[in-house]
């Protein structure tokens, strides 16, 4: 699928992370996090990997995280692709 | 749950909330949200354009998830207006609260701190960056409200004593004559030096017209604040990325909110290693030449007076479809003061 307008999703709560897509020409993503040093590599893992199964290539994928497990950035992530192809 | 607030009782209970928590309520914002437990409006929080204020949190609401709550659906309502990233201006005391919500510090200041959520400051340096030269390097930031033969001076003069001189104009459409006129003006009347860079300052630039003040005590002066905030966040962030080490400024002697600015320049960037540079301000018939003089002959249809305040290129603007309207709007404006 294709990225084709900015979306948000998710929340600043703590144990949730916010989400913002946009269209791009490439595939950027930007990770800022209060957990950062400690696991920016595994949420980079988690969203590429969602992103990969929607066969996204191209867009500007920004995230703030409070220290989200797994499954809360695989929801918030297929909420934030679900929102950029609605017309 | 948040919600805006947006009826009589709400915001009669919103500025009771603000004013509760020693702020001020300031009109003038696009939302205001807050969250109820029961009949009592527990926290509250406003947002205008990409600036949130007015965050207000009941004892009993504070240091849980409620600034989060709040934050999320102002910057919820804000993405939808279309904006990316977001500042807070606050006390110096609050920051780490923001912080812990991937807020970024911009500036720290004994009366406040500035911070962003959302990354804008570095996409704007990175955009930016193929602009940056090698250097001993200047800083002009101007509105060019619109560009004039007095600006012209400033930055030949400016331009003359460094290796590259950056010319920011200020992105803020509060002016009379749009953003993208007043910067492709400016482009046009310095495309023949070839040291000059002219870039936006985008929201790097932090003006009067949208310093909330809400947060600042009686005896505070919210100007001279505002001027100091905005002559660090140059000093800690665009300069040492231009590689400027000195910054011009024109005089002018009779205008008081200049001549405070300029002194607060002097004061502010010295300590951090950058020079402020003052330039007289080139006249015309006696009287230095202004954007504001530009207006005022617009504003009385006096148009053969401004051949000698602009440059060809600015005066052909002037007498376009779109300088008409402009025109317009300014003598409307006038007969309404």
């Amino acid at each position: 699928m294709e990225i084709t307008r900015k979306v948000q999703a998710g929340t600043l709560q703590s144990s949730d992370l916010m989400i913002f897509l946009e269209p791009a020409d490439a595939l950027v993503i930007e990770i800022e996090s209060t957990v950062k040093a400690q696991f920016e590599h595994l949420i980079r893992a988690r969203i590429e990997a969602v992103l990969e199964r929607h066969g996204v290539r191209a867009g500007r994928v920004r995230i703030t995280d409070r220290g989200a497990l797994d499954y809360a950035i695989e929801a918030r992530m297929e909420t934030a692709l679900k929102r950029a192809k609605e017309a | 749950m948040v919600t805006e607030l947006t009826t009589s009782g709400d915001l009669r209970l919103g500025q009771e909330l603000v004013e509760d928590s020693g702020l001020r309520f300031e009109e003038g914002y696009d939302n205001l949200v807050g969250l109820y437990e029961g009949p009592e409006l527990i926290a509250c929080g406003a947002r205008a354009g990409n600036i949130l204020k007015m965050l207000a949190l009941r004892p009993q609401a504070q240091g849980g998830a409620v600034l989060g709550e709040l934050i999320t659906e102002l910057v919820r309502l804000g993405c939808r207006a279309g904006h990316d990233s977001f500042f807070v201006f606050t006390p110096p005391q609050n920051a780490p609260s923001f912080q812990a919500l991937n807020f970024r510090l911009l500036v720290s200041h004994p009366k406040a701190a500035l911070l962003e959520y959302g990354q804008g400051l570095q996409h704007y340096l990175a955009q930016k960056s193929i602009l940056v030269r090698r250097g001993d390097n200047g800083a002009l930031i101007a509105n060019c409200n619109p560009f004039t033969l007095g600006h012209r001076y400033l930055i030949e003069r400016a331009a003359a004593q460094v290796d590259s001189l950056y010319v920011f104009v200020v992105r803020e459409d509060r002016s009379a004559f749009p953003f993208e006129a007043r910067l492709s003006l400016v482009e046009a009347g310095v495309g023949d030096l070839g040291n000059v860079i002219v870039l936006d300052s985008s929201h790097y630039a932090i003006s009067a017209v949208t310093f909330p003040a809400y947060f600042l005590k009686a005896g505070d002066s919210p100007t001279q604040i505002q001027m100091e905030i905005d002559l660090l966040l140059f000093a800690r962030h665009l300069a040492p990325f231009f590689g400027v080490r000195r910054r011009f400024i024109g005089t002018e002697p009779r205008c008081g909110t200049t001549h405070r600015y300029s002194e607060a320049m002097k004061r502010t960037l010295a300590p951090l290693g950058i020079e402020t540079v003052q330039i007289e301000r080139k006249t015309a018939g006696d009287e230095p030449i202004s954007a504001y003089r530009v207006r005022e002959a617009m504003a009385r249809g006096e148009l053969a007076a401004l051949e000698s305040l602009l440059p060809a290129t600015t005066l052909e603007y002037i007498h376009s479809k779109e300088g008409r309207q402009i025109r317009r709007r300014l003598a409307e404006d006038q007969r309404r003061h």
